[in-house]
């Protein structure tokens, strides 16, 4: 049970659309997501035993029942993975047997303890989560994400609040403000970051555009529901700190210029007891990264992106990559992803001869394809200006959450340092990404800080080295672990 | 320094849009708080007014930021075990909750 053909870690769309296409072809799968029940961030649904007005969208449902009714798949829901081991020589050492021979060992922690299941092939679709935006009070309680209130909204039938501003540079900003307003909430204002002139289309992204009208449409419906209740959208706008004593009391928005900086004198005071940010995604790559994966800057599609061959296979032999990791790029994209990574996958397992599966790839290849054109076209007009948002970053702003370092600290180390320029050597002077998240949320504006300050490159700065545990495991689940020699120098946070 | 996160008064959140279970109680710093078992302790926790969830090292108000499981800002101690994302773990019959400082 533990040795599966595949272990496919996230069961979003990318994750469902494998182990479908995986099991139908004879493939034993086990897929371990965090969430109670399959379907990701996208088709997340309420808890079992709750009954929504209305379940995910159409191509959701089809998905998830596919998903459920393929045989040989195994469902690890409230699991974390939080390593692949013995990828890399330096970490064959950390379960204290040899590896089998022919098989990965991917690391879980769920409701039953720790586990090691050691599949023949690994497929991560770990999908991506809101681009973190620090600002003066972007800490304060009542500052959330888009994607955290949608998740609050639609899964939980919770108005996380009162009062609600939306802003950021994202079209799910129109989506979420549109549910939010659907399910009764008073949403005072959004505002994006984009000039109305941005997101003009002319003839050349017209084809594009054309072949993503459900996207478009979705949009398109938000905006007559925001019109309808009379909400306001604006646009060339940005949210320039929060305030509130203690929680969130007010935002204090601005225009912006051509290039995305805040001009002086036009400040507004808005009222709110929540503020949801969405200025587009990082794609989770920290896992990939941890089993020694190739990873490429791509500041559109999210960042740090996982390099991977035309059958999606990364750097690592028999470690491949679906969905988000590649570039974020939305649920169509990753589903036909999912397919054609598990078509990549069969041959090596015998399950598939090769010609088979590169006939069975040319139709998903088209796809592929044709969701590219559309999203390219997309991420270019909603690409963050990175530099233009670090400039709201004060000394005074924190940028590591959990360990509370503020972006002084940082530009202070630097100062006292000349020779700091990576992400890894400013981690070990001020502390930022120790703290349970692993830097998954000040990752990114840390490194733009050291960039901008340093004037180098994201490449030349990197990321903070991907350590197992990813996310934190505790010691005592360690010591019941099914693997005698697990040691204590897994941990990755200090135990109280 | 305040130890722990205590609720502020309302308006406080609604609970919209679905069919739920019974609800139950479940005890948070020694108080009683009402939740439909199953539903995320985040949710139980904003609907009874606690805007914070826990406190920082340094005296912070901190509450779910990214409801996913990533950012860690939502953790509390469930049945004396630390750090369990309360976005992530549901509610059940006899759970203790304890937020605030956690080392």
């Amino acid at each position: 049970m533990n040795a599966p053909d595949v272990v496919v870690v996230g069961a979003g769309p990318a994750g469902l659309a494998a182990a479908a296409t995986l099991g139908r072809h004879g493939a034993t799968v086990t897929v371990v997501d965090e969430q109670e029940r399959p379907g990701g961030q996208i088709y997340r649904r309420p808890p079992t035993g709750f009954t929504p007005a209305s379940g995910p969208a159409a191509a959701g449902v089809a998905l998830l029942a596919e998903a459920a009714s393929t045989p040989g798949v195994r469902w690890l829901n409230d699991t974390t993975v939080w390593a692949v081991l013995g990828t890399r020589a330096g970490l064959d050492g950390f379960t204290g047997r040899p590896p089998t021979p022919g098989r990965h060992r991917v690391a879980t922690h769920g409701p039953d303890g720790v586990h090691l299941l050691e599949p023949r092939a690994v497929l991560l679709t770990a999908g991506a989560y809101d681009l973190p935006v620090p600002f003066p009070g972007w800490t304060l309680p009542g500052v959330l994400t888009a994607g955290g209130v949608q998740a609050f909204v639609k899964a939980q039938g919770l108005l996380p609040g009162d009062r609600f501003v939306l802003a950021g540079g994202h079209p799910l900003l129109l989506v979420v403000a549109a549910q939010l307003v659907r399910a009764g909430a008073r949403v005072v204002e959004v505002a994006l970051l984009q000039h109305h002139r941005d997101l003009l289309v002319g003839p050349a992204g017209l084809a594009a555009v054309a072949s993503g009208t459900a996207k478009i449409a979705e949009g398109i419906d938000a905006l007559r529901v925001l019109r309808r209740a009379r909400v306001p959208v604006r646009f060339g706008t940005v949210v320039r700190r929060a305030d509130g004593g203690p929680d969130l009391a007010t935002v204090t928005l601005a225009a912006v210029d051509r290039a995305g900086l805040p001009v002086p004198g036009t400040d507004r005071v808005l009222s709110c007891d929540v503020l949801a940010l969405g200025y587009g995604f990082v794609a989770s790559v920290e896992l990939a990264r941890q089993a020694g994966c190739v990873v490429t800057w791509n500041s559109s599609a999210g960042g740090w992106v996982v390099q991977h061959d035309d059958w999606l296979r990364t750097s690592v032999p028999g470690i491949a990559v679906a969905g988000e990791l590649t570039g974020v790029a939305g649920a169509e994209q990753a589903t036909v992803e999912g397919r054609l990574a598990a078509l990549g996958i069969l041959p090596d397992l015998g399950l598939l001869d090769t010609d088979r599966a590169t006939a069975l790839a040319r139709p998903v290849r088209r796809d592929l394809r044709r969701q590219r054109r559309f999203v390219t076209h997309l991420l270019d007009r909603f690409a963050p200006n990175r530099s233009a948002l670090a400039s709201l970053v004060t000394d005074d702003t924190v940028l590591c959450r959990c360990e509370e370092i503020r972006a002084g600290d940082v530009r202070r180390a630097l100062r006292d340092h000349p020779h700091l320029h990576t992400a890894n050597a400013v981690k070990l002077v001020t502390r930022v990404g120790m703290g349970p998240c692993q830097g998954r949320s000040c990752q990114p504006a840390v490194c733009q800080l050291i960039a901008d300050e340093t004037g180098r490159t994201p490449e030349q700065v990197g990321a903070f080295t991907a350590q197992a545990p990813v996310k934190p495991v505790p010691l005592a689940a360690l010591a019941a672990a099914d693997e005698p020699a697990a040691s204590a120098d897994l941990i990755g946070i200090d135990e109280p | 320094m305040p130890d722990r996160a205590t609720p502020t008064p309302p308006p406080t959140p609604v609970r919209v849009g679905l069919d739920r279970p019974d609800p139950i109680t479940i005890e948070v710093d020694g108080n009683p708080v009402p939740t439909h078992p199953g539903e995320s302790l985040a949710t139980a926790l904003l609907a009874a007014g606690y805007r914070a969830v826990r406190v920082t090292a340094a005296g912070a108000r901190r509450a779910p930021y990214c409801n996913m499981g990533v950012c860690f800002e939502c953790v509390v101690t469930i049945d004396d075990l630390p750090y369990q994302r309360s976005c992530l773990v549901r509610t059940r019959p006899g759970m203790r909750v304890h937020t605030g400082t956690d080392r």
